[in-house]
């Protein structure tokens, strides 16, 4: 690595900058006159004017003398730096290097520009190269002959499907795309009930292939599953088909570009796709819960390696859900819900919005089994075109859940085990009752998907749903 | 050694003395925690019965790197 | 030299662990696999009938040859016929 002079003249360059080719004449002047040692970021073949321009082309010297902005002239005495100065100023490089009438015929000054080592991307490089990551994660050095993907996949870090290897770049990239703390502690993580800290989270978001711009998403849906009343553990642990299902409103969703509208529930979105497989590989890495240890889920459900989407509130007549769930308007927020799967709603007929919310009702109905009943929870997603046919008719989101709700009533001889000639179902005491297919809130509504197409979805919950088991939990996403 | 372990079988290897070396540094190279069961060099030369008796010495290390 | 920020709890070991083994050998069956390095064979034949004699399932496998890794089908045969494996005799 180059040594710096203890005494005298520093100044650094880069070709590739107008003011530096303007203070070529003054270099010369100063290599003959006083002696200046000239270090160019990016050829050591500038300035012509000096005897023996230095290459600091891999940026070490820029680095340790944090250059900002070339040229910067520096003065040294005995090792410490005494003067700086930064851009072409006459009277300011006169003070620094104490050499009078410097740069004849050149304007008094000129701005600098940006210096290379500042880059971004070149910074992070420069920063892991010098250990100055303020990173904590254990490092893993991979041997010689592991193959990257091979080496996260034996390791278990995977869902199954490759990562992108957590390189301290990487990370240090995914860590700009918060202000907060890369040790600010968001969460506890069952059932290893192991700390997820921003930095753990954002390890994790590089593996799912998040952008920097999406970790706020992702630490705002990692708080929200790890909120007591989510149950994280349960919801892990149980034999049924839940994971965590995201939700995201407010101004976020198209800063990022998530998806909202066609295929919202499918595949193709970056943004869409990569935070809810962030959050899956938190809960696996971090909790340490994984299919057929902790993860006792029978069949699960495709969600569990993501499951993520944004909500459509442009033009749409109802209020956000984050709203609904206490958010101010336009503010950036998830809510989680343990669920699973899409049940199909497919009403191409309906024009009336009594019989589309019938349609819906017995839908919804069927949920875990038909006779399943009461206690249970679901979100029900509104395609546009079914929403316009409540819009239409004036009907409020309010209005629409009191319709459900009241469709969804059922009588208890219903539901009893052995009515119906199904062995399944509730205690004798339900007979002449009449039982709410779901507990009370447990139904939320959102409008999500393409503008063609009548076919509305709902995304069952978790039976043990409610204060015994999970509740859906809503948190702003913080910068 | 061929990598049963990938295909969720637990394995135990075992080798001469002559190999630690080369087990280290494979096993560095690779990124695994292979268990390993040393006999003593040469093996070459030895007699049947020697190399029976060996296997005689050696067998309870090498159970105990197969189960819990 | 590649360097990766570990994303778990770090509560295992940098590098691949090691399977879980079983409580016991009993009611499994074992492989030998020779590697086919002279002299090995006499070994592991002992091995094999060291634990025959202890009542457990042995299954003996050979590579055709010690110069390359053991052919797929080979490996393949192996991970569906054994629960756990002894590998040697490596000089």
């Amino acid at each position: 690595m180059s040594t710096v002079p203890r005494d005298g003249l520093v100044a650094v360059v880069k070709r590739d900058c107008p003011t530096c080719e303007l203070t070529a004449p003054v270099l010369g002047e100063l290599a003959r006159r006083a002696g200046v040692a000239v270090y160019s970021q990016d050829d050591p073949t500038f300035p012509e004017t000096v005897p023996a321009p230095l290459d600091d082309l891999d940026l070490d010297v820029s680095h340790r003398l944090k250059i900002e902005i070339v040229p910067t002239l520096i003065r040294f005495e005995d090792g410490r730096e005494i003067a700086r100065t930064y851009g072409w100023d006459r009277g300011e490089w006169e003070r620094v290097t104490g050499v009078g009438g410097l740069g004849e015929g050149l304007p008094e000054s000129r701005p600098g520009c940006g210096a290379k080592n500042i880059e971004p991307g070149t910074i992070e490089r420069l920063k892991v190269r010098f250990n100055e990551t303020g990173l904590r994660a254990r490092r893993i050095a991979l041997g010689d002959d592991e193959d990257e993907q091979e080496a996260m996949f034996s390791r278990g870090w995977s869902d199954g499907l490759p990562l992108v290897p957590p390189t301290e770049e990487r990370v240090l990239r995914m860590l700009d795309g918060t202000a907060r703390d890369p040790q600010e502690v968001v969460g506890i993580v069952p059932p290893a009930l192991a700390p997820a800290t921003v930095e753990k989270i954002a390890i994790n978001a590089v593996m799912a292939g998040c952008k920097p711009e999406y970790l706020p998403v992702v630490l705002a849906a990692v708080e929200a599953v790890l909120d007591e009343s989510f149950a994280m553990h349960g919801v892990l642990a149980t034999t049924m088909f839940v994971g965590p299902v995201v939700i995201v409103n407010g101004a976020i969703r198209r800063q990022i570009g998530m998806n909202a509208k066609g295929n919202a529930l499918g595949q193709g979105n970056r943004a869409n796709s990569s935070i809810g497989r962030a959050l899956q590989l938190v809960i696996r890495n971090i909790g340490e819960g994984r299919p057929q240890e902790v993860d006792r889920a029978t069949l699960g459900n495709p969600g569990k390696l993501s499951y993520c989407f944004a909500e459509d509130e442009e033009g749409s007549s109802w209020e956000p859900l984050s709203v609904e769930r206490g958010v101010k308007p336009g503010a950036s927020a998830v809510t989680v819900f343990a669920g699973f799967g899409l049940q199909g709603v497919v009403d191409q007929k309906s024009r009336e919005p009594e019989s589309l919310a019938r349609s819906m009702a017995a839908s919804l109905k069927a949920i875990h089994h038909v006779k399943s009943a009461p206690g249970c929870d679901a979100i029900l997603v509104v395609c546009p075109e079914h929403e316009r046919t409540f819009r239409s008719a004036g009907w409020s989101k309010a209005r629409l859940y009191e319709e459900l709700y009241r469709l969804c009533e059922i009588p208890g001889d219903q539901v009893i085990a052995g009515a119906q000639g199904i062995a399944e179902g509730g205690p004798a005491s339900l007979a002449g009752k009449t039982v709410n297919k779901f507990r009370p809130g447990g139904l939320m509504i959102v409008r999500a998907g393409g503008d063609a197409g009548m076919f509305s979805g709902i995304i069952g919950g978790w039976s043990g749903g409610g204060a015994r088991g999970s509740l859906p939990v809503t948190r702003e996403v913080k910068p | 050694m061929a990598n049963l372990e990938a295909r969720g079988i637990p394995t135990v290897g075992v080798a001469t003395t002559e190999f630690i070396q080369g087990a280290e540094a494979q096993a560095k190279a690779l990124g695994t925690d292979p268990a390993l069961v040393f006999i003593p060099h040469p093996v070459q030369d030895r007699t049947d019965d020697e190399l029976k008796q060996l296997a005689d010495q050696h067998l309870d290390a090498i159970v105990k790197l197969l189960v819990k | 030299m590649t360097v990766l920020l570990d994303p778990t709890s770090e509560r295992s070991p940098t590098v691949t662990p090691r399977l879980p083994r079983p409580e016991r050998l009993d009611g499994l069956t074992i492989g030998i696999l020779d590697i086919a390095k002279a002299r090995g064979d006499v070994f592991l034949k002992r091995l094999g009938d060291r634990l025959s004699e202890r009542g457990i399932t042995v299954k003996h496998y050979a590579k055709p040859t010690n110069t390359r890794p053991a052919p797929l089908p080979l490996q393949q045969q192996i991970a569906t016929e054994v629960n756990v494996v002894i590998e040697g005799l490596s000089d």
